[in-house]
This record gives C-alpha cells, structure tokens and sequence, in this order.
C-alpha cells in the first residue's frame, strides 16, 4: 500500500520533470525559427500594446501595416523624431490619413535602453506628437526575433494580403545626423507609394541603421 | 497668472538644465580623437601619412568600415580652413577589426575598442609655402550597450620647409599600418550555387596549424551573426558561409580575412574572392579552431558575462535531464538496486551509513560522466567534430554495452553475487566494502546511462559542444549531478528515509523482475551491433555473452583451476567479441540507409536533394535519425509513420528525406553543427519556396507535423 502511494508520487514528479524539459526543449527550438523574408508571408504575432490590448498581425488583414522598431533613447531614433522636422511623426500621419496601420514595437529588454512602462510609451507618444496605431510592448523580443529586427529604426511594411514586402532602413543615409534626413530618400514612403499605385515594391530590402535592438 | 509665471519658471529651468546637460556632454566623450602625422614639417609635392589617432573609454567601441549588423564607421568630415583641396587628403587604411557580438548569434558588429588609429595619405601641392592645415570634424559612432554619436574638431598644422620627420608619431602610424590588411597572397573563390556559401582560400605557403579564420565581408552579403565553419586542405582553407536572407554575391565578394594562430598577431588579407568552384585541397577535414586569446575582442567586456549566464542555463537544462535519465528504461533497474540497499539499511537502523554512501555514488557518477565529456573532447579533438551518440557509432563500444546490459540482467536474476558487496542487499551497506559499492553503482548507472544521454539532452548539449573544454565539463557535470540528486537527497534530509517501504519478499521480486528492461536493453544494442558492423559481429556478440554465462557457472564450482578459466573466459567474452566487431566487414554503409530509406522515406538526404526538391516547389520534410536513437524510433512509430501522416505527406506533396546517422557521416555531422545540434533527433521542416528551415521540437506529435503540413 504504502509503495504504491510512493511510486505514484514520485512518477507524478517524474511526469512533472519531463514535461518541464520538454517544455523548455520546445520553446528553445521555437526560438530558432527562421525570421521574416521579404516576399513570402509575414509572420504572424501576437502582442500587448502600451494601452494593454491584445493585438496580432491578423486584426489587420485587409489593411498595409507598418512596423517600425524604436527605442527612445537610440540617437538614429531621436534623429527621425527630432523636431523640426519630424519625420517619423509625419509619416505616421500621412500612414493613419491612409488607412495604413503604424505599429511601433519596442524590444528592449527590461532595464536596457529603450525598455520602458505603458504609461512612460505613452506619454512619449504624446510629448513628441507621434501617431502611431499601436505601440507594441515586446519585452521578450520575440517579435523581434521572429522578424529579425536588428536595428532601431527597422523597418517593415506588410501588404492587406499579409505578404512582406518591405524589410530595412527608413532612409538611404546611415547617420544620426538630423540634417541628413532632407537629403536622404525615404524607403518607407517609395514603398507605400508604390503599394498605392498597384505596383511592386521597387526597393524591397535594405540594409538597416542604427543601434542594435537591446534583446 | 502664478500658475504661468510657475510654469514659465519650470520651463526655463528645464531648458538650462538640459542646455547644461549637453555642455556636460559635449565635454564628457567617450574617446578622446586627435590628429596626429609622421612629419614635423612637410615639402611642397611629398606625400606623408596623418592619421586619426582615437582612444576609447574602457568597454566603448567604434567601427570598421563595415560595422556589420547595426553600428556607424567613424569619419572624417573636412571643414573650413583646410589649406589642401579635398583630393590632397585620401582614403583612411583601416587596421583589422574584430567581432564584436552585440546579442550572441544574432548581431554582430565589426571594429575596435582601446586604441585604434586610421592612417591616409596626404599630398602636399607643389604650391604650397608657409604651412599646411587640415581642419576637420571627426564624427563617430561609439557603443558600450548604448550608443552615443559623438564628434570631435580636430586640426593639424604643418610647416612647409625641409621635410622632418615626427619619429614618435611616425612610430605610432606605422605600427598600425602594420595592421592594415593587405592583398592576399593566394587565391579566393566563391561558390554560392548551394547554401551555405563556401569560401575557398587557395594559398601555397598554407596557413598556420590551428589558425582561426573568419571572413569580414565589405558589403552585407553574408550573416554578420553566423558561424563560419572551417575546413583545411593540403592547398588551403575554406569557410562555409551562411548568406544573408537577402544576399546575393554579385561579381566578387570582397572583404577581409582574419587570421589568428595561437601565441601570434593577428594577420589580416584583403580578398575579392570570383565566383567559381571552390579549389581542390582547400577543404578535406574540419577544422576546429578556437579564436585565441583577445581575438573576440570586446567579448571580454560585454558578451562573455552573457556567455557564461548562457552555460549556467545549459548547466541547468542537463541537471534537470540528469534527473530525467533516472527513468530511462536502461538505467532505472540499476537506481532500484540502490533503492532497495537503502531501504534495507534503514529498515536495519544504519541510517547513519546512508550519508557516506550517497556521497560516494553520487562520486562514481560525476567521474563516469567527466569521463564521457572527457572521451567526447578527445573525439572532438581528433576528429574535428563530435556529436552526441558517438560513443554508439562504434561498433566494439556497443557490444561491449550490450554484454554489460546482459550481466547486469543476469546479476538482477540472482544467477551470480558480485563478491560480498551484493550478496545480500542488506548486506551491502553494513561491509566495508560498502563504500566501493555505492561507487561503482554509480559507475554502473552512468555506464548504462550512456545510451540513453542524446534524446533528452540534445539542445543542451548541442549549444555547448562546440565551446571550450571547462564548459564542456561543468554541463556534463551538471548532467551527472542531476542523475545522483534523488539519492543524495534522500540521503541527506534526516528522516526522509523513513518514508523508504518496509523490506520484505517484494525486493527480491522486484529485483529479478527489473532484469528483463536490461535483457530488451540488450537486443536493442544488438540490433545496433548489426546495423553497424553485419551480422557476423552479432554472432560474435553472443557468443561472447555464451562465454560470459560459461564463466560464471564456472565460477561457481570453485577450485583454483577452474576459477582462472573462468576470469579467463570472461575476459574473452567481452574482447572477443568487441574485437569481431572492430574486424571491418563488407560494407554496411549505405545499404542500410538504402534499407531504411525504401521502407520509410522517399530518398536519403543530402543538401543538393533538399535543393532540389525546393526548386521543384515541393516542401521537404527532414528526419535525420538513428537506428540507436531511442527517441528516433519513438517519434517514428507515434508519428512519422502512422498512416495519418504519411497521408498528410502525400497530400502536400512533401518530400520526405531521411538521413540515417547510424554510421559517422560527414555530411550529416556537419549538417547538425550548422544547427548547432549534439545529435540526432533533428526534423528539419522547410515549408515550400523557403530557403532556411524550421527545426522542430525532438519530441514529435502528429497533431504538430499534419499542422504544419497543413499550414
């Protein structure tokens, strides 16, 4: 009697550690998917935004997404935010009048650059007069990860058919400089433009700038 | 009106605190950048070197000319009262960088930190007279964990006369344009008809033994993160290179090559390698080489805390699959042997005695595991690669197993005593020799272990084989005190043992019913026997297991004469036949992964078929399996060959592709390190049109494959 309460605790506990093991197993494979690739689908995802919604890629099929990495205290970041001349802030301006949804993400890990409260993403939204649809909370990284996102700024522009069609930097000039911004060709705007007049992505894949993501 | 007055107040303090904060900043860089020339004075027409001489902050890196993932390449920005025109001043020669690996694996970024200084060649005009001033802005990147872009004025200011030169200075300059890479005194070619790339380096002289070699691309055509596996030849090396998700090599791939030999300077060529097939004799054997010293560079600083937070993880996994292996079929007959040895102790009031012995079993399994890390090391070192499951690739290893799975069987069916230490399980503890006992109950757990370490272990073990012996070591160790934990607890928290069930008839029963998982353990390894050296060595196999059951009834008739036949028959019975085994028969390899293959998956894999099948449009679907891998077959029979997915498979069209790594392969060995995989299993999942595949779970479900065929 006795024994048989004893083994069937301890293979309980067994069962427990194997499902543990497993479980950790899995999830570090999971890690080692492969990321995004322009002109296949987009990965699908599931985030927490700063207003502590749930959102996914999928709420916005039908529509162009835009997925733009940031962290506030990246100088390239602070150079598209400088204002004047605000350019992130116009473009996601002109992205909302378009109906095309601004996803900001921030994959800083906690207490490394960039990382921060959904109030603190907030009111940085509000104090430099951005205008994004959402601002993503990946704190884990794995939406990052998952889009191989290496840069603040990267970034990404998803058609309504959910198929990638832009991954890279937002302008032609890798510098921290604001005035390099006027000289600059802006990727993200010629690939919305393109995407509204109907035609492909004429500069798909660019090489990112700016700080490494804080993973 | 207050309420303004206040706010204007706050506003204007705000707006000196921040204009302070930058003064405070401008003032506080983080590297100090000057210019500096080997001339005291210059003459109109010369040319000399200046240099941009920077030194950084402890832990802060600038850039290469590529800096790689993420990052900026210093420059020099020419101002206002420069006495040269612009094409006076050239280009910088930059010095070798070093990797800087920002987030292990996935951003690496190229450059310096300490010291670094750019040289470039300054004409002076034939015109000029008085002197010659350069005025310039050095704006540069600088990232400890953050990165600030900093800027410094910098200037230089020349006499034009009688040319002197400046011998610290110029000291200084030259030692650094000593590290300027220079053009390659071989040939380099690149193949980019597969994945990954290879890189071949054709050079006469060779290249030092043991010497690192990695690739730092101009341009982004390469994963900046990846690995550069190495291979060497009589006539050269060369580099598998994973392409960047979007690079294609478009006339040449040009960059540099480092070279780091142990106890030497680092050595640096500049290389445009053209496309073609790679050189023969530039890639006949893995190279394992570890980058010495420094090389890393700023890994001391940043990424080698992360690194060792990284093996206290691994070491952390493997403790938990050591507690795991507790349960393998193989090893749990073994553990119930000691079980039952405490639980008659206990019952017979020596407790006390429990404490000693847990210490000393739990010994005997931390050095047959040391042992085993100790024995993968060396395969590594003489191979050049080690994967998990080795030890079951060789053929005498494995009958040697398998007739130690046999006499332990025989030993739990009581047909012989292991001299005093066993003749009663009561007995065991109370002997002096007690203590032997519990060690090499250890030895034994960990022995019989050994077979079933790959499955649960492999994502542990694979992220750390490839890392320096010390690390290799502590996961094993780690691995072996998982596996001694349960004892050593019970025997160390007082009054656990009392919980232990009360001895009786039931031990006996128990013992001789746990002989036959090891007699199954046995024919298992058999099979393996014959899958890896014919049927010939099976025979010899058990004969030797005959010779073993000779010997002990030998043993117990008693007499001097008969007692050395017996030791000597034992002694065969394990030799012999391991020796049979050695003995290479008619080739076995590839007939039995043709077997295999027609019985079960459409055709053998190899990266040229993966191709292949990709270009055709279909998704491949990858099992790399053993016949020895226990939870190969486990997944095979749940889920890779119910009809249910094989149905799925046909559906989808997937190709399914087997590679069989019962027998060492190269090819799959080398497939495993790219995904930084021990062993197998490994299911590799490439949905179709894609390039780089997903790795699945090595524990499959059929809900998880039809899903993604499905997808």
């Amino acid at each position: 009697m006795i024994l048989s309460r004893r083994h069937l605790s301890l293979a309980a506990g067994m069962a427990a550690a194997v499902a543990l093991t497993a479980g950790a197993l899995i999830a570090s494979t999971a890690e080692a998917a492969p990321s995004a690739d322009v002109g296949s689908s987009a990965p699908a995802f599931t985030g927490t935004t700063s207003n502590g919604e749930t959102v996914s890629l999928a709420d916005f099929a039908g529509k162009t997404v835009v997925l733009e990495w940031t962290n506030d205290g990246c100088p390239f970041v602070k150079k598209h935010y400088a204002t004047p001349p605000a350019n992130m802030q116009s473009l996601q301006a002109s992205a909302a009048a378009d109906d095309v949804v601004w996803l900001s993400v921030i994959s800083s890990r906690p207490g490394s650059q960039g990382h921060v409260s959904p109030e603190k993403a907030n009111e940085l939204t509000t104090s430099r007069g951005a205008a994004p649809a959402h601002v993503i909370l990946d704190e884990s990284g794995d939406i990052g990860r998952l889009y191989g996102a290496k840069t603040t700024p990267h970034m990404y522009i998803v058609t309504p058919e959910g198929k990638l069609v832009y991954d890279g930097a937002i302008d032609s000039i890798p510098s921290a400089k604001v005035e390099d911004i006027a000289k600059a060709e802006n990727y993200v705007t010629a690939a919305l433009a393109d995407l509204s007049a109907g035609k492909p992505v004429a500069t798909a894949s660019t090489k990112p700038y700016g700080c490494a993501v804080k993973y | 009106m207050t309420g303004f007055i206040r706010r204007f107040a706050v506003a204007f303090l705000g707006l000196s605190l921040m204009a302070g904060l930058a003064h405070a900043q401008m003032d506080e860089r983080r590297a100090e950048a000057e210019l500096i020339s080997d001339r005291v004075s210059v003459a109109p027409g010369d040319t000399f070197y200046a240099a941009l001489r920077m030194q950084m902050d402890d832990g802060w890196h600038i850039y290469w000319r590529n800096a790689g993932d993420a990052g900026l390449p210093p420059r020099l920005i020419l101002k206002e009262g420069t006495s040269l025109p612009e094409d006076a001043v050239g280009e910088f020669l930059w010095p070798l960088p070093h990797l800087i690996p920002v987030v292990e694996g996935e951003i690496m970024d190229y450059g310096y930190d300490d010291e670094v200084v750019f040289a470039f060649p300054v004409t002076v005009p034939q015109d000029a007279s008085g002197e010659i001033k350069i005025v310039a802005e050095a704006d540069y990147l600088i990232c400890e964990s953050i990165c600030i872009p900093e800027s410094a004025d910098v200037s230089l200011t020349l006499p034009v006369g009688a040319p002197v030169e400046n011998a610290g200075a110029g000291a200084k300059i030259g030692e650094w344009i000593a590290r300027v890479p220079t053009a390659f005194p071989g040939e380099a070619r690149i193949d980019d008809a597969t994945e990954p790339w290879r890189l071949s380096l054709r050079l006469e002289a060779g290249f030092p033994e043991d010497a690192h070699i990695r690739f730092f691309p101009f341009n982004h055509e390469i994963s900046h993160p990846a690995a550069q596996p190495q291979r060497a030849g009589p006539d050269g090396a060369s580099l598998s290179l994973t392409p960047d998700r979007t690079g294609s090599v478009s006339d040449t791939l040009d960059g540099v090559i480092r070279i780091d030999a142990p106890g030497a300077e680092p050595v640096g060529y500049e290389i445009s390698a053209a496309r073609g097939e790679i050189f023969a004799g530039t890639a006949d054997r893995e190279v394992q080489a570890v980058m010495p010293g420094k090389g890393l560079g700023s890994a001391a600083d940043g990424a080698a805390p992360l690194g060792f937070e990284r093996i206290v993880m691994l070491a952390f996994f493997a403790l938990i699959g050591g507690l795991i292996l507790n349960l393998m079929p193989c090893v749990l007959p073994v553990l119930s042997m000691k079980a039952l040895g405490m639980v008659q102790a206990a019952a017979s009031g020596r407790a006390g005695e429990l404490k000693s012995h847990g210490l000393w079993y739990t010994g005997g399994v931390l050095i047959s595991f040391v042992a085993l890390a100790g024995a993968l090391l060396l395969v590594r070192q003489a191979t050049g690669s080690a994967t998990l499951g080795f030890q079951l690739q060789h053929a005498p290893t494995v009958a040697i197993l398998a007739l130690v799975m046999f006499a332990v069987g025989l030993w739990l069916m009581g047909f012989f005593e292991l001299g005093s230490s066993v003749q009663n399980l009561g007995g065991t503890l109370a002997n002096r020799g007690g203590a032997a006992g519990a060690f090499f109950t250890g030895v034994l757990a960990a022995v019989v272990g050994a077979p079933c370490v790959g499955p649960f272990l492999g994502a542990a073990l694979g992220a750390v084989i490839g890392q320096p012996a010390p690390a290799v070591i502590a996961v094993f160790l780690a691995m072996g005190f998982g596996m001694a934990l349960p004892f050593l607890i019970l025997s160390f928290v007082p009054g656990l043992h009392r919980l232990l069930p009360k001895p009786g008839k039931w031990m006996d029963t128990l013992k001789q019913a746990f002989a036959f998982p090891m007699f199954l353990t046995a024919a298992w390894l058999l099979s393996v026997v014959a899958g890896l050296a014919g049927a010939g060595a099976v025979g010899w196999t058990v004969a030797g297991a005959t010779a073993l059951v000779f010997a002990i009834w030998l043993g117990r008739q008693g007499g001097g004469l008969r007692k050395g036949v017996a030791a000597l028959a034992l002694a065969g019975a394990f030799v012999y036949p391991a020796m049979q085994a050695n003995v290479p028969t008619a080739p076995v390899s590839g007939s039995s992964q043709a077997a295999f293959t027609g019985s079960y998956g459409e055709a053998a894999w190899s990266p040229e078929t993966v191709q292949a099948m990709l270009a055709e449009g279909r998704p491949v679907f990858v099992d790399f399996t053993a016949s020895w891998c226990a939870s190969c077959q486990v997944n095979k029979l749940t889920t890779l060959k119910t009809r249910k997915v094989q149905e799925a498979f046909k559906d989808a069209n997937v190709a399914f592709l087997v590679a069989d790594f019962t027998q060492k392969d190269p090819m799959i060995a080398e497939e495993l390190k790219l995904r930084a995989r021990a062993g197998v299993p490994m299911y590799l999942w490439y949905p179709a049109g894609a390039s780089e595949p997903q790795i699945l779970p090595e524990i499959l479900t059929q809900e998880l494959v039809i899903g993604l065929v499905q997808g």
